[in-house]
């Protein structure tokens, strides 16, 4: 009875090992597959109201492009360098609104 | 003997005009030529001839903001870097001449085969029967006195142009901007008429990020001088009204504001 069960135990932590390694390896495919296209639609869509923006989501957008423009910058690939001068300067203007309308209002306060 | 002398020092002071660096009137552009942009980064490289771009044909069709935020091009000629390979990566002139939106640009087989395409862009200084011609582009549009002689604000109040502000697969869709605010500058000479300066119709063309902050840098009202030396040097306004909008000599269209 002993063995039937010690040997289940076993068992039972050889298939959560096996699963957990699949379960952990999906999780970080999932973090690694960064899709900063998207990413850069979704940050640079607010440009347009920049300057209602409240400080901290200012701040949020200004931290999101400047992993964005790393992420560009270690791009890598047949189109790769067409793509980080031309995205380079796209999140940079962006960014750069976003931290022109910071800095306004900070003056402001 | 004096005579000599006479003739002699006239002619002199003739050539000293004529070659004079300063002083000597510079050649107004004419309508067509206004707006015009010669790019050469790379071109007489590969052994084509510079790219000449006209503005008028594409500020016609096109915001502003599509072609300098959208799509990335620079302020200023030959400052955007584009090769024939950014074109064919679908970037840059790519984006739209793709042989969808519009004519497809640059091959990668350059040669007699193809020249005719090529020289669609690459055309300075080569007789090129382009295929729209600028009288009758904008034949029956809205004029005014100088630049491309063309009142593009009016044109597209009266329906004559509808400028696309967003291209699918090129543009981020957008919010709707919120309303900005005019606001008066006051004119540094004594007796010009103060500037009223429209948010409104600057931003319909432009967005915010197109100038913010590259060209205007100041976050406090008052806190930048704006001198009429610089703008015309290019800088501030002179950024798009030095060669592409309506020219810095149209003083009344921005000095508007009654003295008191």
């Amino acid at each position: 009875m002993r063995n039937i069960i010690r040997f289940t135990v076993i068992f039972l932590l050889f298939l959560g090992f096996s699963f957990g390694n699949c379960l952990v390896g999906n999780f970080s495919s999932v973090y690694a597959q960064y899709d900063w296209k998207q990413e850069y639609t979704d940050v640079c869509a607010k440009t347009q109201n920049a300057m209602i923006l409240s400080s901290e989501e200012l701040k949020s957008y200004i931290d999101r492009c400047d992993t964005l423009l790393d992420h560009i910058n270690k791009l890598e690939g047949a189109a790769a360098a067409t793509e980080k001068k031309v995205y380079t300067k796209r999140v940079k203007m962006c960014r750069d609104l976003y931290d022109f309308a910071l800095k306004y209002k900070e003056e402001k306060e | 003997m004096k005579k000599l002398l006479f003739v002699s020092a006239v002619l002199v002071c003739i050539m000293g005009i004529a070659f004079a660096e300063t002083g000597v009137k510079q050649k107004r552009p004419l309508p067509y030529e206004f707006g015009r942009v010669i790019i050469n980064n790379y071109s007489e490289g590969a052994h084509v001839a510079p790219v000449v771009f006209d503005h008028w044909l594409h500020r016609a069709k096109f915001t502003c903001r599509i072609c300098h935020v959208d799509i990335g091009f620079a302020m200023k000629a030959e400052e955007t870097d584009i090769t024939a390979a950014d074109n064919l990566n679908g970037y840059y002139c790519g984006s739209c001449h793709n042989g969808k939106i519009a004519f497809p640009s640059c091959s990668k087989n350059f040669g007699a085969s193809n020249s005719e395409s090529c020289d669609r862009c690459h055309s300075l200084d080569k007789t090129v029967v382009k295929k729209y011609d600028f009288r009758d582009f904008v034949k029956g549009w809205p004029q005014e006195r100088l630049g491309n002689r063309v009142d593009w604000e009016k044109a597209e109040q009266q329906g004559a142009i509808d400028p696309v502000d967003f291209i699918e697969g090129v543009s981020i869709k957008r919010e709707k901007l919120v309303d900005q605010k005019d606001f008066e500058l006051g004119a540094e000479v004594e007796g010009m008429p103060d500037i009223i300066f429209s948010h409104q119709k600057h931003t319909v063309w432009n967005g915010c990020e197109l100038c913010h902050p590259e060209i205007f840098i100041g976050i406090k009202k008052g806190l930048t001088k704006y001198s009429m030396v610089e703008i015309y040097d290019g800088k501030y306004c002179g950024v798009c009204h030095g060669s592409v909008a309506f020219p810095l000599l149209d003083c009344q269209r921005c000095h508007t504001q009654k003295v008191q």
